[in-house]
């Protein structure tokens, strides 16, 4: 927990021809190996900032860095979302025709390990999240909790620096969703991951080491104190 | 998994959109190969007939179809005076009115004049039973022409309102003659009110013959009257024809790929459609756009394959059902060229169906995509 992965500076985002601001002057640095929470009302930008971290789209001002790499100058950022960030979303977004291993396996092919290097580490990952004896299911035949945890499994596989989750336990029941934030929160600790996590949840969000308040597209001190000490 | 096996299982999530897009482009490919199969048939059925013809030199009248010329019968005796001929011989072809048509033949079964001496001239050297006579009644049928007539030697066969008596049966393995009949020429120039006519000039030359030469020369000795051909001249000719069909067959095909690649850039577009968040998914995970492209692109050139498998037996069976129905004496010409085709056409219409729903796929921004319900 030392220098800062992710640096942002007064991140700028506007939508429909600027009439709607989503982030607006946002500043915010998470620590290496941090577990991060960042809460808000509806449309207070925090999925944007989510997907700025992860490349998902550009800002249109402002400084975002991440593990060194400035994405506002970088070209490549499939490559950079490859080897830096797991994804976990609020609907696990597997590939229904595909089976667990495969689901998993499927980040793996931008690289260029072999198939049997492949397969270690995946069923590495499927016995850490307890799914070693369903690798052959489809989505289809899981429960939610399953689905969830093959997700984590492959936002994992390609040793990533950092996890992003969105309401990862958002359509999940509680008892369920608790058993996915522990094992989110033992691989962070297991795989020295950072954690970023946006969720609705105060008691979700206090599992983290940091809650982080966005409102009105920036980082909201009063927010944090309204919510008090993790 | 590898990204082909992904790209060769994708398209059959949906089995039966893949399938009737399958259906449609097959049903191009099985055109192009039903009727390059046909053609070349009918080119190597022509080829071998006219080969097989004992004549070297067919003269016809000028500017007229190949059966259906008239030429004065002196014409026979003048042309074998010419030097470098060595027979000549007159055939009158004449069609009459049957109730069965005769299958297997060359266009519609014909009756053919011939003097009995220059019987040679059209490449009929042997018969079961006998030969026609001169003058008479006496007609001889060739062996398709017989099976479909259900005629034997001995039997009687009404022609032109006149009937004849069967005294023989041959066979040449020329396709035109084995589906016709050959009588006497006076014969048949009197119950056709046809008495100094003749159809075609068969010429038979000496060895050391220029055909060329003796062509030109037939041909301006009788100018605008007759036409004098080789059989390697008719053959093109008639290539010519078939190539029309050629034609004809790309133009038909080209309309079926059409409508066979409509088909797939549909079948695509509502692939990328229903897994637009499976794309978000993948870019967020770091595939890169033309990874996905070529992930489309591929699973489109993967139905159109398959088309061009079951497109290319279906094509096979349709010619050899086709041939063997129409004549059962011309078979499919079996040609990699064919198959090739097919098989490029089907890859040219996998990747021009694939482009538009693949480039649209990886652009699609992830956060969008990952938003889409």
């Amino acid at each position: 927990m030392n220098k800062p992965i992710i640096q942002i500076k007064d991140l700028k985002k506007r939508y429909d021809h600027g009439k709607i601001t989503a982030l607006n002057g946002l500043n915010l640095n998470i620590k290496r190996g941090e577990f991060v929470s960042i809460m808000g009302p509806s449309g207070s930008g925090k999925s944007t900032l989510l997907n700025m971290i992860g490349a998902l789209d550009t800002p249109d001002s402002g400084q975002i860095m991440v593990n060194g790499i400035d994405l506002t100058v970088k070209k490549d950022l499939s490559q950079f979302r490859s080897q830096e960030i797991g994804f976990v979303f609020q609907m696990h977004n597997l590939i229904p025709n595909l089976n667990v291993l495969e689901n998993v396996k499927i980040p793996m092919l931008e690289g260029n390990l072999n198939s049997k290097q492949m397969e270690n580490r995946v069923m590495g990952l499927l016995k850490a999240v307890g799914l070693e004896d369903k690798i052959r299911q489809t989505p289809n035949k899981l429960s939610g909790g399953e689905r969830q945890r093959v997700a984590i499994a492959r936002a994992l596989v390609n040793h990533p620096s950092i996890i992003l989750a969105d309401e990862p336990t958002g359509s999940l029941d509680s008892k369920t969703g608790d058993i996915i934030l522990k094992l989110l929160r033992n691989l962070h600790e297991q795989e020295n991951v950072t954690l970023v996590m946006v969720t609705h949840e105060p008691y979700v969000a206090k599992m983290a080491d940091r809650i982080v308040y966005v409102l009105d597209g920036r980082v909201s001190k009063k927010g944090e104190q309204m919510l008090g000490p993790v | 998994m590898s990204y082909f096996s992904l790209i060769l299982k994708n398209p059959f999530r949906n089995k039966t959109r893949s399938a009737l897009a399958i259906v449609g482009i097959a049903v191009g490919i099985a055109t192009i190969v039903a009727l390059g199969l046909v053609t070349g048939g009918l080119k190597a059925a022509t080829s071998e007939t006219l080969k097989a013809g004992g004549s070297d030199l067919t003269v016809t009248e000028a500017n007229s179809n190949f059966m259906s010329g008239t030429i004065d019968e002196a014409r026979v005796n003048e042309l074998s005076d010419i030097s470098g001929v060595k027979n000549a011989a007159g055939v009158l072809r004449k069609t009459p009115t049957i109730n069965n048509p005769v299958k297997g033949g060359f266009g519609s079964f014909s009756v053919n004049g011939i003097p009995r001496d220059k019987i040679s001239v059209v490449d009929i050297d042997s018969v079961e039973g006998a030969m026609f006579s001169s003058g008479s009644k006496e007609i001889i049928l060739g062996k398709t022409a017989a099976e479909s007539l259900e005629k034997k030697v001995g039997d009687s066969i009404n022609l032109f309102g006149e009937s004849f008596t069967i005294t023989g049966i041959f066979e040449t393995g020329n396709i035109m003659y084995d589906g016709a009949a050959f009588t006497s020429l006076d014969t048949l120039q009197n119950i056709t009110n046809s008495q100094g006519e003749v159809s075609t000039i068969y010429v038979q030359v000496y060895d050391d013959t220029n055909l060329t030469e003796l062509s030109q020369n037939i041909e301006a000795t009788y100018p605008n009257e007759l036409t004098a051909s080789s059989a390697s001249a008719l053959s093109d000719r008639i290539n010519e024809g078939l190539g029309i069909i050629d034609s004809a067959t790309w133009a038909i095909s080209l309309l079926a790929i059409f409508i066979g690649g409509v088909g797939v850039v549909n079948t695509m577009i509502m692939s990328i459609y229903e897994r637009t968040r499976e794309i978000g998914v993948l870019k967020a995970v770091g595939w890169r756009s033309r990874r996905i492209l070529g992930m489309i692109m591929g699973e489109s050139i993967v139905l159109t394959l398959i088309a061009a498998v079951v497109g290319t037996v279906l094509g096979i069976l349709a010619a050899e059902a086709g041939l063997s129905l129409l004549s059962g004496k011309i078979s499919p010409a079996y040609s990699l060229d064919v198959f090739v085709r097919g098989f490029l056409v089907a890859i040219l219409v996998g990747v021009l169906g694939g482009i538009y729903p693949a480039y649209r796929a990886s652009r699609l921004p992830p956060t969008e995509a990952l938003r889409y319900e």
